[in-house]
């Protein structure tokens, strides 16, 4: 029932509220910008019950490739597959596993960070690691057998 | 406050609403090139679907609209997501929407909650 008027600054608070963390329910989004070698690089978070969402943007805000993972019976293994984009390259899915290793949830990752720089995934991919142990998402070190982070 | 005032880049609301007496959570993203539609009642995102306008010569636009993961068999999802899309369209942007569904049932009212209340809190 809003006006047209109404929808800018409707947008405009939700610009807003981008800024910080936000919770409703069931679901907490967790906004936050790093320099990560000298890129400007934004994180979006979206915590939801038994599953985590995460956006890895840089320069644009566009959503970029999506990306599914999610532990695997048996062996604890991890599966990963594309579901949007990402047919020339796997900018994304690397961190996608590696998420599930880290939380034992189902991941789904949007992932649009430049290619052909594993330096800068890497570091995106530290910066995020360290905001989910920051927000209590990641499970405690169990050390069972099976694929594991490589320490770095 | 000065100094480094950086806006995230993408608007976005988080909300619950309550349809057939199961809560739902909503969240609505606007990226530079998509809307995301998060809408679970069952603490995933469950079935993501993509829907975009085809650009064609015909006068009536035409939208393309498909399952990307989970459910390829129920159509009521599909029906949220082409009712979407025709709104965004209406409401005169070209941008394609991926959404997510994790619903409880999918009858009728269900489809007419999501939909108003989506269409509510639009961000487009």
């Amino acid at each position: 029932m809003s006006s047209s008027f109404g929808k800018a600054s409707d947008i405009e608070a939700a610009s807003k509220a981008a800024v910080a963390s936000a919770a409703s329910g069931g679901v907490q989004v967790t906004n936050f910008t790093e320099l990560v070698d000298e890129v400007t690089i934004h994180f979006q978070i979206i915590r939801l019950a038994k599953q985590i969402y995460v956006w890895i943007g840089s320069e644009s805000a566009k959503l970029g490739n999506l990306y599914a993972a999610a532990p695997t019976r048996p062996n604890n293994t991890v599966s990963v597959t594309s579901i949007l984009g990402g047919a020339s390259d796997n900018t994304g899915s690397g961190i996608a596993r590696r998420l599930v290793l880290k939380t034992g949830l189902n991941i789904i990752v949007a992932c649009n960070i430049p290619k052909n720089n594993p330096m800068l995934e890497a570091n995106a991919e530290k910066k995020l690691i360290e905001k989910l142990i920051t927000l209590g998402y990641s499970r405690p070190k169990s050390r069972s057998p099976g694929p594991e982070l490589s320490s770095s | 406050m000065g100094g480094l005032e950086q806006r995230f880049p993408v608007p976005f609301k988080n909300f619950s609403v309550q349809i057939k007496g199961n809560n739902t959570d909503l969240v609505i993203c606007r990226y530079d090139d998509h809307f995301l539609v998060m809408a679970t009642q069952i603490g995933t995102m469950g079935t993501i679907l993509h829907a975009r306008k085809e650009e064609g010569v015909a006068v009536e636009p035409t939208f393309n609209v498909s399952v990307i993961f989970g459910k390829r068999d129920e159509p009521m999802l599909l029906a949220i997501t082409r009712q979407l899309i025709e709104h965004i369209s209406s409401s005169g942007s070209s941008m394609p929407l991926v959404i997510s569904l994790g619903l409880k049932d999918h009858s009728m009212e269900t489809l007419k909650g999501i939909v108003s209340a989506v269409v509510e809190n639009r961000l487009w």
